[in-house]
């Protein structure tokens, strides 16, 4: 168990925040991928201003967490897939 | 030795084959002819090139990835019943509910021994009008709902009138909100219920549940809400809106369908009659087995919903907007149903003047919306939120209701925008009245000749 005592470095965050969003691009699913895609985004955006470690580390835990959810729920949704995907991943109608 | 040799010969005049006959294999019937060849849908007679963006969010909402994560182990390993007192399974599957029910009360900022698990918002519904009434019935005669209620409330209350109660459905302002006066002065010695519901699924409006809920606080009379387009998505909170029971339903919040919740307030006690027969689980509120793996999924589904509000708000909000400036600066005779500045903003109910409802839906199929008539699809009157509006019945019959949700996108707005307007345009250039409106002639005061 990782222990959420000490803050992270900046390197493990940016480690943190590319592996999210390397995740994010593999659902299959279009409204899926594009919500984790942007939720990174904007999560990662609004805490960049935290100064206090623990709250720092509470929040890089917080991710963590989330990109082991992302990382099985890509396995899920890759394995039901429908055959016919998005008007939206299609083209212009 | 004779025994491989006689299994080689087997295994080569039978190739290898599955013992093990799956769910899925092809026992049952194929589905209704849908052709999936060169990734095109061909259904009902529609054939669309993929699958429909997803804009009806009020109908259902997709579970969230995080939801189904929770839910899945208690369809794998931990299926146990939760109320097996006397093993691991049960133990565990025990802790499970509890921890989702106290994530359900958190949300509404109730007390997890005030949150009852039901099989959706229609059940709840129905315990709240029926069970309240029934256990009541010696004191309390008369019921207060409005008219643009969910049809589970209006039918329980007609059920209630068969069997000789007295129900007052209220009117409603045309922008959709209930009359305070109006349901002060309809308040009698011998009511006992209001049910006012929180956000309507047709028109998103919100009701003013905090002085709903100080009027019946004032008279002593328990205010009911069903807030099943409500939970997540504005804060709900039962101490200060005065909210007596609360029905919940698990899958307009992204969680699973078939599970929902009923709060019923302890303090003070709010008494129903069960309208389950069993063993007396939950309480004796709600008797039958407590499905673990939805009930799991409504809690995470809250939880989530807690943390995201605010940022969903936002950004529902932002493309409501999106979405209406991109109709209107293209067209005109567009009107909203119900108050602009009370409303929900992931709900738009709008009308297009001079098009008619049934071809606009019939051109929009890459689009999933629905008419304004969706919960009274079966038949072909208009829908009875609208009448109850005062909406014309032309302009009721071509109502469109987008739905925007947590997953929804901004390409997806401008598609359905695009894809709207054209439709629109087309619709409105084929039809004599529209040209007639342009000429300048006032449709309304038109002598049609007879025949």
């Amino acid at each position: 168990m990782a222990s959420a005592a000490s803050a992270p470095s900046r390197a493990e965050v940016l480690s943190l925040f590319r592996s999210l969003l390397r995740t994010a691009a593999k659902f299959t699913d279009y409204n899926v991928r594009e919500y984790a895609k942007r939720r990174t985004i904007d999560g990662f955006r609004e805490n960049r201003g935290l100064s206090d470690p623990s709250s720092i580390a509470s929040a890089f835990a917080d991710g963590r967490n989330q990109l082991e959810v992302a990382m099985r729920q890509v396995v899920v949704y890759s394995l039901y897939a429908p055959k016919v995907k998005s008007v939206m991943e299609i083209g212009s109608g | 030795m004779a025994a491989a040799k006689h299994l080689s010969l087997i295994r080569r005049a039978f190739p290898a084959r599955r013992l093990l006959s799956t769910a899925t294999a092809a026992v049952v019937d194929p589905p209704p002819p849908m052709a999936a060849e060169e990734d095109v849908i061909s259904m009902k007679g529609v054939r669309i090139s993929g699958r429909p963006l997803y804009l009806d969010m009020q109908a259902t909402s997709p579970v969230d990835p995080r939801v189904l994560d929770a839910m899945i182990p208690f369809y794998l390993s931990r299926f146990g019943n939760p109320h097996s007192r006397t093993h691991f399974y049960g133990w565990e599957s025990d802790a499970a509910v509890e921890t989702a029910r106290a994530q359900v009360a958190a949300l509404v900022g109730a007390n997890p021994k005030e949150i009852f698990f039901t099989s959706g918002a229609t059940e709840s519904n129905n315990i709240s009008v029926k069970g309240v009434m029934h256990f009541y019935r010696d004191k309390k005669r008369h019921v207060i709902t409005t008219q643009t209620e969910h049809k589970c409330v209006l039918d329980s209350c007609r059920y209630l009138q068969q069997e000789g109660f007295e129900v007052t459905y209220l009117p409603v302002r045309p922008d959709g909100l209930v009359d305070l006066d109006r349901l002060a002065a309809a308040i009698r010695p011998d009511t006992g219920l209001v049910s006012v519901m929180a956000v309507n699924n047709e028109i998103g409006v919100v009701q003013p549940l905090e002085e709903i809920g100080r009027i019946c606080k004032e008279k002593g009379v328990p205010f009911h809400t069903d807030a099943a387009q409500a939970l997540g998505k504005i804060p709900i909170d039962v101490e200060k809106m005065g909210i007596g029971l609360m029905s919940l339903s698990g899958h307009k919040i992204y969680g699973p369908k078939g599970v929902g919740a009923l709060y019923l307030r302890r303090r003070p006690r709010i008494r129903v009659e069960p309208q389950m027969s069993g063993g007396g689980q939950e309480r004796g509120i709600r008797s039958g087995t407590v499905p673990t793996p939805l009930v799991v999924g409504m809690g995470a589904a809250c939880e989530i919903s807690m943390k995201e509000m605010e940022y969903d708000g936002r950004r529902v909000a932002a493309l409501q907007e999106r979405l209406l400036n991109g109709i209107r600066s293209r067209l005109d005779g567009v009107v909203i149903n119900g108050s602009v500045e009370h409303r929900y903003a992931g709900n738009l109910n709008i009308s297009f003047a001079y098009v008619e409802g049934e071809s606009l839906l019939m051109g929009l199929k890459e689009v999933a919306v629905s008419s304004g008539s969706a919960c009274t699809s079966a038949s072909l009157e208009p829908s009875y939120v609208l009448r109850a509006l005062g909406v014309d019945e032309d302009m009721a019959h071509t109502s469109i209701r987008f739905g925007i949700g947590r997953f929804t996108t901004e390409a997806e707005i401008d598609r359905a925008i695009e894809l709207t307007v054209n439709q629109v345009e087309k619709l409105r250039e084929m039809s004599p009245l529209y040209e007639m409106v342009k000429e300048g002639i006032d449709i309304k005061n038109i002598q049609w000749a007879q025949h």
